[in-house]
């Protein structure tokens, strides 16, 4: 028997076959055990990935339309929201009253609470006007005020033949806040 | 030692390099699938993790979203309430000037007194009939309720105190 290698120039076609049924089971084995299992579960996995990816991208865009809609809603409301956050002092109402009446005064009456969210202060207006138009003008006035403020009942006017002199009570809407409260006190009248 | 051919010997490899080759090959591509399987693995690792950090991204966003519908609710019911008193003023400017542009320039009012649900004015009126035409009528088209009392004063004109009152529904204030 000869020692030289001659393997590669004849080719033993036993072996061959042998070798080839070797590689089709130890392929055909890995595929079977590692490959076809965890391509099932690559495929689930990347289903759950792609399903939660496009629910986040959902949710997203709902946010997205949700700041949008809080945006606009803080732009076109910006006079209210900024009226209830104002802290309300005795001395710019007076201010701004004089403009409409020759002489206003402030009174505190009580200080509520109004469905939990705001404060609300009452206060009686005394005042001495010329005609009644100062007192619709004064009612406009309101609208446009700093604080969110009510002019509530009863109102009562007197007249002399040259003024009139009113009292009626105003509501004042506010955030709670303990320093609306100290202002309100600090400054009596 | 005699030696009998003219060529150095060899020895024979014990594996032979056919099946060297298709030892290597078979490796190879043994070696091949056990990558790409620990690829898989890798990936689907990765997947899951990927899910679990999106699921949760997904839960923080939906609280935001919950968090700033609750903010748009308290900014709408501020933004009613504001809106609300605004109308309040409006309307009583109103009510206030329907009310001195009804008294005839006959009648002279020298208090009012405007609450809830009553209207109380007192005034001189040169005669009773005067006020009930000019005046006392379209009060009781107004008020549920109005009474009239009546003075003479020294000049011969009346004082009258009206007292008129309405249902709280259809108040000043509504």
């Amino acid at each position: 028997m000869s020692k030289i290698d001659r393997s590669l120039e004849k080719i033993n076609y036993i072996k061959l076959l042998i070798f080839l049924v070797i590689f089709i089971f130890v392929t055909l084995l890995l595929i079977s055990i590692l490959i076809l299992p965890n391509i099932k579960k690559y495929r689930v996995a990347r289903g759950e990935f792609n399903q939660a990816r496009v629910h986040k991208i959902r949710v997203q865009s709902v946010l997205k339309e949700r700041e949008k809609e809080l945006k606009k809603l803080r732009l076109d409301n910006w006079k209210i929201f900024a009226a209830f956050k104002h802290d309300f002092t005795k001395e710019e109402f007076l201010t701004s009253a004089k403009q409409f009446f020759n002489k206003a005064t402030l009174k505190n009456v009580k200080h509520s609470s109004y469905t939990k969210e705001y404060d609300v202060y009452e206060l009686n207006v005394t005042s001495t006007l010329k005609t009644p138009i100062k007192f619709y003008k004064f009612l406009d006035g309101l609208n446009h005020y700093n604080n969110i403020v009510q002019a509530d009942f009863p109102i009562d006017l007197k007249s002399n033949g040259k003024m009139i002199y009113s009292s009626f009570k105003i509501k004042v809407y506010g955030l709670p806040k303990k320093k609306n409260k100290h202002l309100i006190k600090s400054n009596p009248n | 030692m005699v030696r009998y051919s003219f060529i150095e010997p060899k020895a024979k490899p014990l594996v032979s390099s056919f099946s060297k080759i298709w030892i290597l090959f078979i490796s190879f591509v043994s070696l091949l699938l056990i990558l790409f399987g620990l690829f898989l693995l890798y990936k689907i690792h990765s997947y899951k993790i990927g899910a679990i950090k999106t699921k949760n991204d997904r839960v923080l966003l939906e609280k935001k979203i919950n968090n700033k519908d609750d903010y748009i609710k308290y900014l709408l019911r501020q933004k009613s309430l504001g809106e609300e008193i605004y109308t309040r003023n409006t309307l009583l400017k109103n009510s206030m000037k329907n009310l001195f542009d009804l008294v005839p320039d006959k009648i002279t009012l020298n208090r009012v007194i405007i609450k809830k649900d009553s209207l109380i004015i007192y005034g001189k009126t040169p005669t009773k009939d005067t006020f009930n035409f000019l005046l006392s009528a379209p009060l009781k088209s107004i008020f549920n309720t109005s009474n009239t009392i009546f003075y003479l004063s020294a000049n011969g004109w009346y004082n009258f105190v009206s007292t008129n009152k309405i249902t709280p529904t259809d108040s000043f204030n509504e």
